[in-house]
């Protein structure tokens, strides 16, 4: 069984066992045994139609899951939505992802999923913010725009012949800096409208990317990164000054020590919730966030396993309480 | 099932490793008393009822009172796991004993698992001892016995260790020592039975003062097992089994592979206290000490003298003083003294009590000395309660302890064979001394034969395995009376001028199968051992002497190697298939050798015959061309009044042209079938060999050649076999002494798996044949049995049984074989011995005999009329070194200080044969010079 | 060397027909797609699953299909006596390649074209069936990892000693030299996916060994479903919906 690396003293387990089990409670009543494992058969009404989606093969006329997940039904599709795996990208997806390469006419990313996703040159929007054809120059100077191991963020364009496609034809999209990425199961984010969200009473930036890698840095305000794009031609004249003036730019862009902590705070939210396979949405995420706040723990003492008992009772609570308002 | 309560234990092995097992407690294990209504009873041995106990038995009654409990007086009896642990790790033989009796359906011992018992397995605690350990968890299994039957069954502990026994009382477990137990048992005789514990002070007393050493250390102490260990890796001593010389008991031989030579072992002092099969660590004394003690008397103490006994067959039973004649010339062998016994190899020796008066007040307990039959054994001390009884017996006496303090090991009686001199008893001594199975065969075994009576049925005609050979004149040729014909000939002329010849060998294996009572039985067995009077076999009766023998006029099955030769001999082709056959005559030797002779036959057989006699001469003659050697043996041959059973004449077994025609389609056929198994299983077959003998085996040979002027050339068995045929002295005798001298320098051929070995080493000297093994005779010989079924497997008629995957099992089969076919040829000579010496008691005689061997006292003769040997003594026993008799080492003399009278080796003496009995109960046959 | 006492117990105290005690834990590296402990008795393995990721070597990329790899290793600290054996001896190369082609057979590898899989396994207590419970743990990690399967690999090894089958040699049992059968099996499918044996066994004993083993692998497989799905369950309701 999958177990919590952390020391735990014998009421904490006690506690976190009882949390646990009232989580299970509260599924089981929702929802019917759905979770299957590889090689399960599906139960199948054979006499309708139905058509076999991710996961499942057929065995001597059965329905069989090659994957542990839970099974779902969208009318007459059947397929079996796996929990720990890799991301599915989805057209439309909003991701975070690592630039591994710079390659011609294009970059390639590490997105979590099992090969590497290409962003065209053409799929982003210029620094500039002209629409144009990309020239020659342009692509020489692709190293300007991002380079190895930059994070970007992107939404998920689709399959092209040579891999999956990114774009990034937004303003919004694009390099993200003075920030955390976390790496969290791909399950456990839920698919939602909004996926960037700025938290005013921190001054941060959460992008929850549906692939698993969630960023948290400092609110950048969208019109400054535009101020700042348009200086970046005229820096980007002299070449050879570029590092220096990065340095420079650096130093102007100091993020306070108070912005730095809060953006410590939600990673550590995260992790927590990701160390106890709970979902992560804004509103758990912030409700974590309070909790430490209110317990007074440090950002340090929120890996601890006396606060990933505290969320799991908390998470809990919360679940059930939902659950009475839902009915 | 699976009681999941693992723990860790660490051993240490030679270099640290730390070893952790697993070890699983169970819930499943029951108690195996039949009355106990929580247990499974379906394997319950134990009856267990209020008035007798059911004892628990700690691990020393087990290994010291073993005989006692092999009496059937004991019963209802627990013997734990780890019991049997420790005793196996302290004795096999013990160990193998107890099994046999857990097994014994017969007998209510149970074999109850401790150590996998949830509730009986104890934990090492710290600072405890393994022993400690290993008593508590007795005492705990007891106690256990004790709550799980509750009031149904009483439970008792038997243990002899005064530790254990009191703090089983004080746990409230009721405990015993055997002694006291054996006693409320109210049985005499069982206490006979009893080993007296060396560590019981009281009795202790009192033992040593009825001897006369009065407690006087005798021998050195044995030195502890850690500094022999560590002596042992430093070199200063050596391991190695000690062998006790058969012909001296006081010179013994440790084979050291550390020195890689024999270390000699003299006098009882320096053997201190080793028996014959020990594992030893030696001591080696300081070199000149080296030839102190080495004489070259027949013997140099007390009563000890050496024997008239049969010619040694081959160097395995020959005496091995020999060499030591030589030494004296050549540099002195290491000799050495025991320092410490590392294994022991006592087990239980046939023999008779020593005389000696009845004590007074008869009943009470006497103590006395026995002496046993094997000469190795030195005397052993035991105690009775029924001397007057034992005094004229056979009986048979275990050893127990031998203290530094007491000369002679001491013992106990476990039972009686009979009485002394008594043919029957005799010869049954013969047969537990040389360990051969003479009880009749069991009901499982006799259930595995076919029902009688039997004839080929219409299935086996059928058969398509099985040809039908029916139409062939087969005929067996056998010693007058023989009862288990196990081979067949038959030989066809062809259109095409060659031969059809086939040997026909009884098909055992059609009705021995493989891991069945009758086969393990027949496999323990190894071979039918053959007396004088009597022969043991192999197979029961109805298998032995109507089913498989190959008897005329019936049809028998048969598995046959039939080859078609050329009339120069020449194998074309050789087949084998299992087949039917029905033998038209079942002819003696003699027989046979009439037809052949008799000009005035012609009919088929008698044709036949001949043509086979003309194949196996030329087969024969290519053979020794080969280098095989013709050896010669001094096998003897006695006419038993078929009344009384008593030896009536005695002579020289005559071998005629017959015996060698059947002997050389025999050869031919083992060494193809040798040939066509080791094809197919190259690391599974049994074969035989014989290894070439050393230069050092043929020394005495040599000398005692070069001593009448004869020159052998050893470098090959052709080399040998061409001088031997060339030793013609003007005595017509004189070439098969030779012979006899050249085969007892010779090891003994030997069963092996092929696999344990490389091609080269699988020679057989003597054939001068690369391959060989048995196939002709299974009636008598489990190995032949083996080979079948290899022959049937490799033809492919029926699959090869899974013990032939197992090569450690196939060696250990092949020892069993060569241990089994050993002990029955000594069984066969002591038995020979035997009514040489009835025979002899009412006829004394004068007859011919040659010098063999010179001693300073004497000299050994060979009678070849009765193929003995035994030593005539120029000296009175009194007059010790034999002031006027002198040895010429170089020439093999032994002449008068004056010159005037000198003998010689292979020199014609005339001697004069008695019975006489020195002492009573003890006849021995005595040769004297006319 | 008496392997099975006259009473039908083993050394450890198991029955010929007994498995040692199974334990498995999912989700022991927190870097891995997909891990997992598994002990059967004293023999413990662990096993990580990359993937399925971009092919690192883009010259073993394969158009139609993914790239199963895979590293067999013995800690130090594995056996008795610690010793330092190189990285990729023979041994561990044949185990490598058994492992690897036991689970490409199981793998749904044409779901993940252009993509490399990785496993690792490594053997942290050696006592004897470390090649069955490798397999088994590799399973585990996979179908953690969420990589889709035909069916579970089970192994099991069975062995014969004293004319007796047995089922799962341990360390003792294994180094007696008797012959070992090393079965893997897909329990649903019901095929042999590996049958392992250095040793020469008749046809019907072998049969009895095999199908005994196969026996053990079934039990295995049950096990080994109970983990997964009780790990599917807790996953399924920590997440939440």
């Amino acid at each position: 069984m999958r177990g919590l690396q952390l020391p735990l003293t014998q009421t904490q387990k006690v506690r976190l066992q009882r949390a646990l089990e009232k989580l299970e409670a509260l599924l089981s009543k929702a929802n019917s045994n759905a979770s299957v494992t590889v090689a399960d058969t599906i139960p199948v009404n054979y006499d309708d139609a139905f058509l076999k989606g991710h996961g499942t093969t057929e065995h001597n006329g059965e329905v069989v899951a090659t994957v542990c997940g839970v099974v779902e039904r969208v009318n007459k599709l059947i397929y079996v939505r796996t929990l720990r795996a890799r991301y599915k990208p989805e057209v439309g997806d909003i991701i975070v992802g690592r630039v591994i390469e710079v390659a011609p006419k294009r970059w390639r990313l590490d997105i979590n999923y099992s090969q590497d996703a290409v962003l065209m040159l053409s799929s982003i929007n210029m620094p500039d913010g002209i629409q144009r054809r990309r020239t020659a120059e342009d692509e020489l100077n692709m190293r300007s725009i991002f380079e190895e191991n930059d994070v970007l963020c992107a939404e998920v364009r689709g399959f092209q012949h040579d891999g999956l496609h990114l774009q990034a034809r937004s303003q919004k999209y694009g390099k993200l800096q003075r920030g955390q990425l976390l790496s969290i199961p791909p399950y456990i984010v839920k698919r939602q409208k909004q996926h960037w969200h700025y938290l005013e009473e921190y001054g941060i930036d959460l992008i929850l990317g549906c692939n698993g890698f969630v960023w948290v840095g400092e609110h950048v305000e969208t019109k400054d990164e535009m101020l700042v794009d348009q200086d970046k031609p005229e820096s980007q004249t002299s070449k050879t000054n570029d590092y220096s003036m990065s340095l420079e730019s650096r130093e102007h862009t100091y993020t306070p020590l108070e912005t730095r902590q809060n953006i410590c705070r939600i990673a550590n939210a995260i992790r927590v919730l990701s160390m106890l396979g709970f979902i992560v949405t804004i509103e758990v995420v912030m409700e974590v966030v309070n909790l430490g706040v209110s317990q007074n723990m440090d950002t340090h003492e929120m890996l601890g396993s006396e606060f990933c008992v505290l969320v799991a009772e908390r998470e809990a609570e919360r679940r059930s309480q939902k659950r009475t308002r839902g009915n | 099932m699976l009681h999941n309560k693992s723990f860790v234990k660490k051993t240490k092995s030679g270099k640290i490793t730390k070893n952790v097992r697993e070890h699983y407690l169970r819930d499943d294990i029951y108690c195996g008393v039949t009355i106990c209504k929580v247990c499974d009873s379906s394997a319950a041995r134990l009856s267990g009822s209020a008035s007798s106990p059911i004892l628990v038995l700690d691990t020393n009654v087990v290994l010291n009172q073993i005989d006692l409990l092999e009496n059937p007086a004991i019963d209802d009896v627990v013997v734990l796991s780890i019991v049997l642990q420790e005793v196996r790790n302290r004795n096999l033989g013990v160990y193998n004993r107890i099994r046999a009796l857990c097994s014994n359906s017969a007998r209510k011992f149970f074999v109850f698992s401790n150590e996998h018992h949830k509730d009986t397995f104890v934990q090492d605690m710290a600072g405890e001892s393994k022993n400690d350990r290993n008593d508590r968890a007795i005492r705990v299994a007891a106690q256990w016995y004790k709550s799980h039957l509750g009031g149904a069954a009483h439970v008792l502990l038997i243990t002899n260790d005064r530790e254990n026994k009191r703090k089983a009382t004080e746990e409230g477990i009721p405990a015993e020592t055997i002694e006291a137990y054996v006693k409320s048992l109210d049985r005499r005789d069982l206490l006979d039975l009893l080993v007296r514990p060396a560590s019981e002070d009281v009795n202790m007393e009192e033992v040593e003062d009825l001897r006369p050493s009065k407690r006087k250390v005798i021998y050195a102490e044995h030195k502890p097992l850690s500094e022999i260990t560590s002596g042992l890796h430093q070199g200063i001593y050596h391991q190695g089994k000690l062998r006790v010389n058969r012909y001296n008991p006081f010179e013994a031989y440790v084979g050291s592979e550390s020195i890689g030579d024999e270390i000699i072992i003299y006098g009882r002092g320096n053997m201190n206290r080793a028996f014959d099969g020990d594992i030893v660590a030696v001591e080696l004394l300081p070199q000149d000490q080296w030839h102190e003690e080495n004489s070259l008397s027949l013997a140099d103490e007390e009563d000890e003298e050496e024997g008239v006994h049969l010619v040694p067959g081959s160097a395995d039973d020959a005496p091995r003083t020999t060499n030591l004649v030589q030494s004296a010339a050549g540099p002195p062998r290491p000799s050495g003294q025991v320092v410490g016994i590392i294994k022991r190899n006592w087990h239980s020796y046939c023999g008779s009590l020593e005389p000696m008066p009845m004590p007074a007040g008869d009943g009470g307990v006497a103590h006395a000395l026995f002496v046993s039959k094997d000469r190795r054994i030195p005397k052993i001390r035991i105690q009775t309660r029924q001397l007057g009884n034992l005094l004229s017996k056979r009986i048979v006496v275990t050893v127990d302890s031998w203290d530094c303090l007491s000369r002679y090991p001491s013992g106990h009686y476990v039972r009686t064979i009979g009485e002394i001199g008594d043919r029957d008893t005799e010869s049954e001594v013969v047969l537990i001394e040389n360990d051969i199975d003479a009880r009749p065969f069991s009901s499982q075994v006799l259930a595995c034969l076919p029902p009688l009576p039997w004839s080929v049925s219409s299935e086996d005609l059928a058969n398509p395995i099985r040809q039908d050979l029916r139409h062939l004149l087969v005929f067996s040729v056998d010693p007058p009376g023989c009862k288990d014909i196990d081979d067949a000939l038959h030989c066809a002329a062809l259109s095409n001028g060659n031969f059809e010849v086939g040997v026909h060998i009884a098909d055992v294996t059609n009705f021995v199968h493989p891991s069945t009572p009758l086969d393990d039985e027949a496999a323990q067995r190894g071979t039918s051992v053959y007396l004088v009077e009597r022969r043991i076999d192999m197979l029961p009766k109805p298998l032995t002497e109507d089913i498989c023998s190959l008897r005329a006029d019936v049809e028998r099955l048969a598995f046959s190697v039939i080859w078609e030769m050329t009339p120069e001999a020449e194998i074309i082709s050789t087949r084998y298939t299992k087949s039917i056959i029905k033998s038209c005559a079942a002819l003696s030797y003699i027989e046979a050798q009439a037809r052949m002779d008799d000009s005035r036959l012609a009919d088929p057989l008698t044709t036949d015959l001949r043509n086979m006699n003309t194949l196996a001469k030329i087969m024969r003659h290519r053979r020794i061309e080969r280098g095989a050697l013709t050896l010669a043996s001094a096998e003897v041959k006695f006419q038993i009044d078929t009344e009384t059973h008593d030896p009536l004449d005695i002579g020289m077994y005559q071998i005629r042209e017959a015996n060698q025609m059947v002997e050389e389609f025999m050869l031919a056929a083992n060494v193809a079938v040798a040939e066509k198994i080791l094809k197919h299983y190259p690391l599974c077959s049994l074969l035989r060999r014989h290894p070439t003998p050393t230069k050092e085996m043929l020394e005495p040979l040599l000398r005692t050649a070069a001593s009448v002027g004869l020159d052998l050339d050893i470098s090959t068995s052709k080399a040998l076999a061409d001088s031997l045929d060339r030793a013609v002295g003007e005595d017509p005798y004189f070439n098969k002494l030779i012979r006899i001298l050249a085969t007892r320098c010779m090891t003994q051929a030997v069963y092996f798996c092929s696999g344990d070995l490389t091609l080269p080493e699988y020679h057989h000297y003597g054939l001068a044949a690369p391959l060989y093994t048995h196939f002709t005779s299974p009636i008598r010989r489990y190995a032949d049995v083996i080979v079948h079924r290899l022959l049937s497997a490799s033809l492919g008629i029926y699959k090869l049984p899974a013990i032939f995957q197992d090569r450690p099992q196939l060696t250990s089969i092949a020892d069993n074989l060569n241990y089994r076919h050993r002990n029955a040829q000594m069984a066969s000579r002591a038995s020979v011995e035997l009514h040489t010496l009835i025979y002899f008691r009412k006829r004394p005689t004068d007859t011919e005999a040659r010098i063999v061997k010179i001693r300073s006292n004497g000299f050994i003769v060979f009678v070849p009329k009765f193929g003995i040997e035994g030593p005539v003594y120029l000296t009175e026993r009194s007059e010790k070194g034999g002031g006027e008799w002198f040895v010429d080492e170089q020439q093999q003399k032994i002449k008068r200080m004056d010159g005037s009278i000198s003998y010689g080796v292979l020199q014609k003496v005339n001697i004069h044969m008695e019975v006489v009995e020195p002492q009573p109960n003890r006849p021995k046959l005595q040769l004297n010079l006319v | 060397m008496e392997y099975v006492s006259p009473e039908g117990l083993r050394i450890d105290g198991r029955r010929p027909m007994e498995m040692r005690k199974l334990q498995a834990e999912i989700g022991v590296v927190a870097k891995a797609d997909g891990s997992a402990v598994f002990e059967m008795g004293n023999t413990k393995v662990i096993a990580a699953v990359y993937g399925p990721r971009e092919v690192q070597n883009r010259s073993q990329q394969l158009s139609d299909q993914a790239l199963v790899r895979c590293e067999y290793s013995m800690a130090n600290f594995s056996t008795g006596d610690r010793m330092r054996k190189p990285k990729g001896d023979r041994r561990s190369t044949e185990i490598s390649l058994v492992i690897r082609q036991t689970m490409e057979a199981c793998i749904l590898t044409q779901l993940m074209p252009r993509s490399q899989i990785d496993i690792y396994v490594q053997v942290l207590q050696a006592d004897g069936g470390t090649r069955s419970a490798c397999i088994n743990a590799a399973t585990l990690a996979l179908a953690d990892a969420g990589i889709p399967m035909r069916d579970f690999v089970t192994s099991c090894s069975a062995g014969y000693l004293n004319s007796t089958p047995l089922l799962d040699l341990n360390y003792v049992e294994d180094s007696a030299g008797g012959p070992d059968v090393t079965v893997g099996i897909l329990p649903k499918l019901d095929k042999v996916t590996l049958l392992q044996m250095d040793a020469k066994l008749p046809l019907d004993i072998f049969e009895n060994v095999m199908q005994l083993a196969v026996e053990g692998c079934k039990a295995i497989a049950d096990y080994i479903r109970e983990v997964l799905s009780e790990n599917t369950k807790q996953l399924e309701y920590r997440r939440g919906l």
